[in-house]
């Protein structure tokens, strides 16, 4: 079995594919690797001017009064950008960056509470620029080394049948599918010697320059990813070696993985998504502001006439107003988080149709473990979305403890006038954890490896009743 | 001869696997992906059709000619099947007011889509084509010369006397007619299914740009097919030519655009030109609100707010609004009274003056704003996005892609032409304000005496432009693939004529 994989290698190792795929891959990963030290440190830098703007808003609110701070609430909250986004950029670009704290509306004795709201990127609106798939780890082995792992195999076995040498292979005394394993693995080691080169360039590129700083659990994402890699690169050789194996002409054979691979790679990611995307498409949002208000407005009218019996006592007015704020400000984020769930479940579901398509699966994969993409963004969600009740929680803590103030939530002269420590008010950190990492990953991981089973198998079946 | 040759070749090709496989995949794809794009289509054709109702009820339930908002929304291309271009990237739709100059940067999107759906990619007719056509025109060239010497079968046919250059016309014929066949084929089965689609109306105009788009792929099939004979030629081995012609494919279509954008293409945008700009903006705006400040201090009522402290059944607004992103600064007031008491009546004749003076002095404020804007959200937005695609179109691909978009009218012209229309809409809606004297009227602050006639305004109609013009911004990109075609024949028949057999 080592010979044959020996013998394979050898072969590949001189050919012209061998070369031009190394070429190929290496300049791919250098182009990766300097383009991402180029825009690494200003998405760095725009991430620590946006936090430093909030904790300078939080600090100034805190320095004013409890009332402030509550009204205001913490601003814009920014994603913290992965420092492996070189591997998956996970369309990052067309995902916001911050969620966003709005004031509503202020009128001559109330102002509105804060809503949490998700407001798009709108970065594309003005642009007139032409479309990129950017050059990241998940482009180049998903789509290039995928391509490379096919043009590596369709005559593997078609063309030692053309050239009669597969009768000579079988004629000695070695069972089929050693000789099967041992292709196998020859083009395996053929195919990762050009991508672990390239891989190391561009970690060695990016870990020298003092702009980034990889830490230790980006090198174990980074050893996961790769073993990711080598593991779809098998799927793709598998596949290669199947249709080498049932086809007679390794012309034939070519021209059958050229297709595959077109629809597989190229147009099922998209076409998946549309057709998906259509079928659970969001009722529209036309006048969605609109309507925002008009519930406002119905809520004012439901509250006037508890304003009207208020009227001359200056506590109950307080409550009532205290309790308009507040329930304003739950009816507003719960219209905002309904419409922001339609649109997660259309966008998840679109994916989980797309994973029909192994490079999908793939970009997934790199996704979860580079910390980019949509679940990535999800989780920031939910990360905002347990700071703000923290945050909502704080207020009514601090409230309670001041023994002056008349705890009611949402009017001025309610609640506590003190200054607030400006360290005691929680700070919002976007934290990107493992092992929710690895849970989001498991399915897509379980699915690829059944791909690939699923081929090998077909593989050993075709080349065992192979006729030579 | 040459028809014999022609003959033989055609044969040769038609009854290769390749070319069922050709044919099967194209159609396959090419006919899933229309069904998916007429569908898209018509949704946000849908979408716009309720944008347009909902403004125009806004409009309508306005109470006075100052609240109200008139916003015009961009149609869908229907050849943004063929090619989306920008079709679906800036917003859609934009107001229309007296106080700044509407262009694309101010448009808007409305909420009829996800905006979390951009992170999957698009595809469209051309897409396809870029990819599938190309890869097909390689896999029918790779052998067509490098065969022939291997099979030793070109030693026998020149023993012949056939000419070498006849041979190699025969050649590029028959395999360009057996591409021809998916090709047409694929883009009859679109057309047929765009024209059976109930909210798709193709006019004879559409058809003519349909058919740019054919000729345009046929160049592009061209371009691909004899950079294969090319390779065919050069290597002498199918093996090699073979894996010579792939990774050229995979240079040209998938490596070449993404990585020069990912090389030129940067991040940052130019700050201090547009703090500058903005800057100077706000200086023209400090002007006009001296000499706004100045006519309320010299008419006859000196030193009154600008309300006149009228206050009626409504609400009322004045202040500046900006963004300094997007260059943008400029003056709002609005007065939305539906009830006047009879005590306010005196001075209702002043407020008309000053509405009268400040409805001129914002509109020529504005204009002069554009002068100002206009070169510098040039130089921020369209010069990055010119260079990208200049640099794209050293590569066949970029060069198809820029032509079909030109004919579908989805290029960068095609959505500007849009707000061109929109600024001359902007300047009849202003035309019909001042003969009408609406910044003048009552109805401009005030229903009491009666609601503004929304009805009799200019109504706002876009055409797309004239096919000559889709044709004229085709052309250049057209002559180039068509000069790439004729000097790629041109070195092979060289380097043909000169090869021992």
């Amino acid at each position: 079995m080592w010979h044959i994989a020996k013998r394979e290698l050898y072969d590949n190792l001189n050919s012209l594919r061998f070369a031009l795929a190394t070429v190929l891959l290496i300049g791919l990963m250098l182009t990766n690797a300097v383009v991402h030290l180029q825009e690494h440190p200003k998405r760095v830098q725009a991430y620590r001017d946006g936090v430093a703007e909030y904790e300078d808003r939080l600090t100034a609110f805190a320095d004013e009064s409890l009332y402030r701070l509550a009204q205001k609430g913490p601003g814009d909250l920014h994603k913290k950008p992965s420092s492996l986004r070189f591997c998956a950029e996970g369309s990052e670009t067309d995902l916001p960056r911050t969620t966003e704290g709005l004031i509503r509306w202020t009128t001559q004795t109330l102002e509105s509470f804060w809503i949490l709201r998700y407001p798009p990127v709108n970065t594309s609106l003005g642009s007139l620029r032409p479309d990129a798939t950017l050059v990241d780890w998940s482009f180049i082995i998903g789509y290039v080394l995928s391509l490379i792992a096919l043009l590596f195999t369709f005559d593997s076995i078609s063309g030692e049948r053309e050239r009669g040498t597969l009768r000579l292979i079988l004629a000695n005394a070695i069972p089929r599918h050693t000789v099967l394993i041992g292709k196998f693995l020859g083009a395996l080691i053929s195919l990762s010697i050009p991508l672990t080169l390239a891989v190391l360039m561009n970690l060695l590129t990016i870990s020298t320059s003092s702009n980034v700083h990889l830490g230790a659990e980006a090198w174990g994402r980074l050893s996961i990813i790769f073993f990711i890699a080598l593991l779809y690169t098998c799927l793709f050789l598998a596949l290669g070696l199947l249709v080498s194996a049932r086809v007679q002409r390794s012309a034939v054979s070519l021209v059958i993985l050229l297709l595959v691979w077109v629809s597989l790679v190229v147009f099922m990611p998209g076409t998946l998504a549309a057709i998906a995307g259509d079928s659970a498409s969001p009722k529209a949002t036309h006048g969605f502001y609109e309507h925002s208000w008009q519930l406002h407005y119905a809520l004012e009218d439901q509250y006037s006439s508890r304003w009207r019996e208020a009227r001359g006592d200056s506590r109950k007015k307080m409550e009532v107003d205290g309790a308009f704020v507040t329930e304003d400000v739950e009816q507003q984020e719960h219209l905002h988080e309904a419409r922001l769930k339609q649109q997660v479940s259309q966008v998840n579901q679109a994916r989980a149709i797309t994973r029909l398509s192994p490079v999908t699966i793939f970009q997934h994969l790199l996704e979860a473990f580079a910390g980019t993409g949509f679940e990535r963004h999800l989780q920031f969600l939910e990360n905002v979305k347990v700071y703000a009740r923290e945050y909502r929680e704080f207020v009514v803590d601090t409230d309670k403890a001041d023994p002056e103030s008349l705890h009611i939530i949402g009017v001025r002269e309610g609640m506590s006038q003190k200054p607030v420590s400006p360290e005691a008010v929680p700070k919002f950190e976007d934290t990107l954890s493992f092992s929710k990492d690895f849970n989001t990953a498991a399915v897509d991981l379980l699915l690829l490896a059944l791909f690939i089973i699923v081929l090998l198998s077909g593989v050993y079946l075709a080349f065992v009743r192979v006729e030579v | 001869m040459l028809t014999t040759l022609i003959h033989r070749e055609l044969l040769d090709n038609l009854m290769t696997f390749r070319f069922a496989a050709a044919v099967f995949i194209t159609l396959l794809l090419v006919v899933t992906n229309t069904v998916v794009l007429i569908k898209d289509y018509e949704r946000r054709l849908a979408g716009y059709d309720d944008a347009v109702k909902m403004h125009q009820r806004q409009l309508q339930e306005t109470n006075t000619y100052s609240a109200g908002e008139m916003y015009v929304d961009r149609p869908p291309n229907p050849l943004s099947i063929f090619n989306v271009g920008f079709d679906k990237r800036p917003g859609n739709e934009v107001k229309v007011s007296h106080r700044y100059v509407p262009s694309l940067w101010d448009a808007r999107r409305h909420g009829s889509d996800n905006p979390f759906m951009n992170i999957f990619t698009s595809m469209d007719i051309v897409f396809i084509f870029k990819v599938v056509l190309s890869l097909l025109a390689l896999i029918f060239a790779y052998d067509a010369l490098a065969g022939e010497y291997e099979g030793g079968t070109l030693r026998l046919v020149l023993t012949n006397s056939v000419r070498r250059g006849h041979i190699l016309l025969a050649k590029y014929v028959s395999a360009m007619l057996c591409l021809l066949v998916p090709l047409l084929m694929s883009l009859l089965l679109a057309v047929i299914l765009l024209t059976n689609s109930a909210v798709i109306s193709l006019n004879n105009h559409d058809f003519l740009r349909i058919g740019g788009i054919i000729l345009a792929s046929v160049a592009y099939l061209s371009v691909f097919y004899l950079i294969g004979i090319l390779i065919s030629a050069a290597a002498r081995r199918t093996s090699t030519a073979l894996m010579l012609a792939m990774f050229v494919w995979g240079f040209l279509v998938l490596v070449y655009p993404n990585v020069t954008l990912a090389v030129i293409r940067r991040l940052e945008s130019p700050q201090a030109r547009t703090a500058s700009t903005f800057n100077q903006i706000q200086q023209i705006w400090e002007e006009f609100d001296r000499k706004r400040k100045h006519f309320l201090a010299t008419d006859a009522f000196p030193g009154e707010e600008w309300h006149f402290s009228v206050i009626g059944g409504g609400s009322l607004y004045a202040g500046f609004e900006d963004d300094p992103g997007l260059l943008r600064h400029n003056y709002i007031s609005y007065t939305d009274f539906e009830t006047l008491s009879d005590e306010h009546e005196p001075k209702i004749p002043h407020a008309q003056n000053y509405f009268r003076f400040l409805g001129r002095l914002v509109t020529d404020t504005a204009d002069r704003t554009w002068l100002v804007r206009k070169p510098a959200l040039e130089n921020i937005y369209i010069h990055p996005a010119k260079v990208e695609s200049a640099w794209l179109k050293l590569s066949p691909v970029g060069l198809y892609d820029a032509t079909t978009q030109a004919w579908a009218g989805t290029d960068m012209h095609g959505v500007r032409d849009f707000f061109d229309t929109v600024r001359q809409y902007r300047h009849q809606v202003i035309g019909y304000f001042y003969d009408k004297d609406v910044f003048g009227s009552r109805a401009w602050f005030s229903a009491d005496k009666g609601a503004p006639d929304w009805g009799s305004f200019p109504q706002f109609s876009f055409q797309r432009v004239d096919t000559n013009i889709n044709a004229k911004r085709a052309l250049p990109d057209v002559s180039l693939l068509l000069m790439i075609n004729v000097i790629l024949f041109i070195i092979i028949f060289l380097i043909f004529i000169k090869s021992e057999v």
